[in-house]
This record gives structure tokens, C-alpha cells and sequence, in this order.
């Protein structure tokens, strides 16, 4: 039992070495939080929140940069699933929070309009009077550049999916 | 009794291996990124042919003799913006003794804008178009901006990641001008009409 112990304690103090980071080393990520199936009659609308965390330390350009050069972040939706005539079920708006506008040590007179930690876009899901039941899936991507207090990284972008359930009517 | 024990001693050799052998090989894939300042020193930096921004191909090993700070940016990177000010110092203050600063920008948009940034910040030093290859080649540089300090024998004599302290640079600056090349007589001139904005103007 001792022994037990003792390994258990053990592997733990490597495992906690094993997975401290190297200065410089550690990879901006955004986080996407699964959303739960959103039910939508014919004909309704609802909005979907979308939630994203940013890693610990990085921040990303608001939807709204205060510069043309600086690349905004936004959620990028396929023209097809986009809420138009034809279309059962689409987004028909995406609403992106308001940036908080903050300095940097590496510039600080200058403010960057940014989301840090978490932030969630609103999409506005539409079903068109003639969609039938069933199962319609979102899929989009979060296109984002992230910096943290000393280096930027290039842009990325992660899958952002959701299912939106059409009951009968 | 003995067994158990033997089983023990095979259970913690087997957990040090794996957990030892797995940071290791993060650290063996991570590593051209990683670097920090003097994991490179010393090792020859490779040579490379780029398209400076009025359509001039210029490798690195046309500025043998010369110190190069390689300085990888990018226009939506603002921690960038912050040291070509004292880049464009540099260059003023040290062209003479044989520094050549050149800007690689890793944009993907297109040169024309890239050129109205340089313009805009007064760049006085030649500004290339970064390409994969290059990024590959100097490590996978993701990290902007990121710096290389090359002597003039065309060896690494630093490399700084991040925004660093003006005095840092202008140090590893001058440590890249401290060396000499054996069998070149003067400094070579660097190709003209490469720079971006306007030509070099260190006096």
C-alpha cells in the first residue's frame, strides 16, 4: 500500500514536470464549447450562443479592429448555410461582442480593441415556414489571429459546428 | 515478496521512460520554434533567395562580409511596429561599420500593401517577401516578430523571439558586427534598389 502510494505520488511529480511549458513554447488556442442541440419550429428564429475561451495569456482581435491591418476575428459561414429563400435553415445574423479596448507593453499608447478569456458570438438561426423535421447541421469556421504580450501568431482558424432540429409543426 | 518488489522497480523505470521520452520528443518537435537566443549561435545560417519589394531576387549570402539582422514581421503583428523605429535607427547608425538590416514580411496579402506599411513606418532597409520555405528553413518562425542576428561570415550569433528591449538588439547588433571574415578585405556593397520604402540610407 505504501508502495502504492508512493508511485502514485511519483507519477504525479512527473507528470507535473512533464507538462510545465517552456517560455515561448506554448500555442495560442481558442476553445470552442459544444453547443447542445437548438430546437427551431418552422418558420421560428432563435439565437445560438456561441462560446469560445481564449488560452490563458492571448488575445485576439475584436470583430471590430482599430486597424485595417489587424485581422479581426470572425465567424466565417458557408454561403449555403446562410438564411435566405430556398434555404430551410440557415443563419440569418451573427452578432460579435464589443471589443474591450486595452494598451499593451508593447504599445502603450495605443489601444487594441481585443476579446481575452471568453467571448461568445450570437448567431441568429432562421427556419424557413416550409422546412420539413429533421436534423440540419451549422458548420463554420472561427477565423482569428492571437498575440500575446511580446509576439503575435499567424492566423488560424477552428471548426465551429452545431445541429439545429427542426420540429414538426 | 521479492517478485512484487521487482514488479515495482519495473513499474517506476517504465513511467520515468515514458514521461522523459515524450518530453523529449515534444521538445525534439517543438525545437526549430523554440529556440531561444543562443540555441542557434554559431551554427551557419542558411542561405536563401527572396523577391524584395520592386521585384529584386536577393539571396542572404549576397551580403557576405556584411552583419544581417533578419527580421521577420508582419503587417497585422503590432509588437513588429514597434522596432522598426529602431531598426531604421540601427541602420542609420551602424550602416556604415557593415549592417544590413532585412525585413521579411510573412503577409499573405499582397506586396502593394505591404510596401504602403514599410513606407509609412520609413523604412530605410530592404523589405522581403517571406515565403514557407524560408519559415521552414529558419525553424518554422510563427512566432512574430522573431529576429536573427548573423555575423559576417554568415553565422548565427543570435536569435531573439518577441518583442525585445531596444538595448538587447542593438547588443546582439553589435555582436554580429564584432565579427571579422577571414580572406575579405572590405565589407561588400549590398545590391541596390532593394529597399522599400527608399534606399538604405545609413551614412
Amino acid at each position: 500500500m505504501m508502495r502504492l502510494r508512493f508511485l502514485i505520488a511519483f507519477a504525479a511529480a512527473l507528470l507535473s514536470w512533464a507538462s510545465a511549458q517552456e517560455p515561448g513554447t506554448v500555442v495560442p488556442s481558442i476553445e470552442f464549447a459544444p453547443v447542445g442541440k437548438v430546437q427551431i419550429k418552422p418558420g421560428g428564429s432563435k439565437s445560438v450562443p456561441l462560446d469560445f475561451r481564449i488560452a490563458k495569456e492571448f488575445h485576439v482581435n475584436s470583430n471590430k479592429p482599430h486597424s485595417e491591418l489587424l485581422i479581426p476575428t470572425a465567424l466565417n459561414i458557408p454561403a449555403a448555410q446562410m438564411f435566405k429563400a430556398g434555404i430551410p435553415v440557415g443563419v440569418a445574423s451573427l452578432q460579435y461582442p464589443v471589443g474591450e479596448d486595452v494598451s499593451f507593453p508593447f504599445a502603450p499608447g495605443e489601444k487594441l480593441s481585443v476579446y481575452s478569456g471568453d467571448f461568445s458570438i450570437t448567431a441568429v438561426v432562421k427556419a424557413s415556414p416550409k422546412a420539413t423535421a429533421g436534423e440540419y447541421p451549422v458548420s463554420g469556421e472561427l477565423r482569428f489571429q492571437a498575440c500575446d504580450r511580446s509576439a503575435c501568431y499567424p492566423p488560424k482558424s477552428i471548426p465551429v459546428k452545431f445541429t439545429v432540429s427542426v420540429s414538426g409543426k | 515478496m521479492k517478485r512484487n518488489g521487482l514488479v515495482f522497480i519495473a513499474l517506476c523505470v517504465a513511467i520515468i521512460g515514458m514521461v522523459v521520452s515524450g518530453k523529449y520528443l515534444n521538445r525534439v518537435r517543438s525545437r526549430n520554434h523554440n529556440a531561444v537566443i543562443g540555441d542557434v549561435r554559431g551554427k551557419l545560417a542558411p542561405d536563401f533567395e527572396l523577391t524584395s519589394l520592386d521585384g529584386k531576387r536577393v539571396k542572404l549570402s549576397d551580403y557576405r562580409g556584411k552583419a544581417v539582422l533578419l527580421n521577420f514581421w508582419a503587417t497585422w503583428c503590432s509588437p513588429c511596429k514597434v522596432e522598426m523605429p529602431w531598426f531604421v535607427d540601427l541602420q542609420k547608425k551602424y550602416g556604415n561599420d557593415g549592417l544590413v538590416v532585412l525585413g521579411v514580411a510573412m503577409d499573405d496579402s499582397d506586396s502593394s500593401k505591404i510596401a504602403q506599411f514599410a513606407s509609412e513606418m520609413g523604412v530605410n532597409y530592404p523589405v522581403l517577401l517571406g515565403t514557407d520555405k524560408i519559415s521552414e528553413e529558419y525553424g518554422n518562425v510563427e512566432f512574430l516578430p522573431t529576429s536573427f542576428y548573423i555575423d559576417r561570415e554568415g553565422r548565427f550569433v543570435g536569435k531573439g523571439v518577441g518583442l525585445l528591449a531596444r538595448r538587447e538588439i542593438e547588443g546582439n547588433v553589435q555582436k554580429a558586427l564584432a565579427s571579422r571574415v577571414v580572406g575579405i578585405s572590405g565589407p561588400e556593397e549590398p545590391p541596390v534598389g532593394q529597399a522599400a520604402g527608399r534606399q538604405t540610407t545609413a551614412q
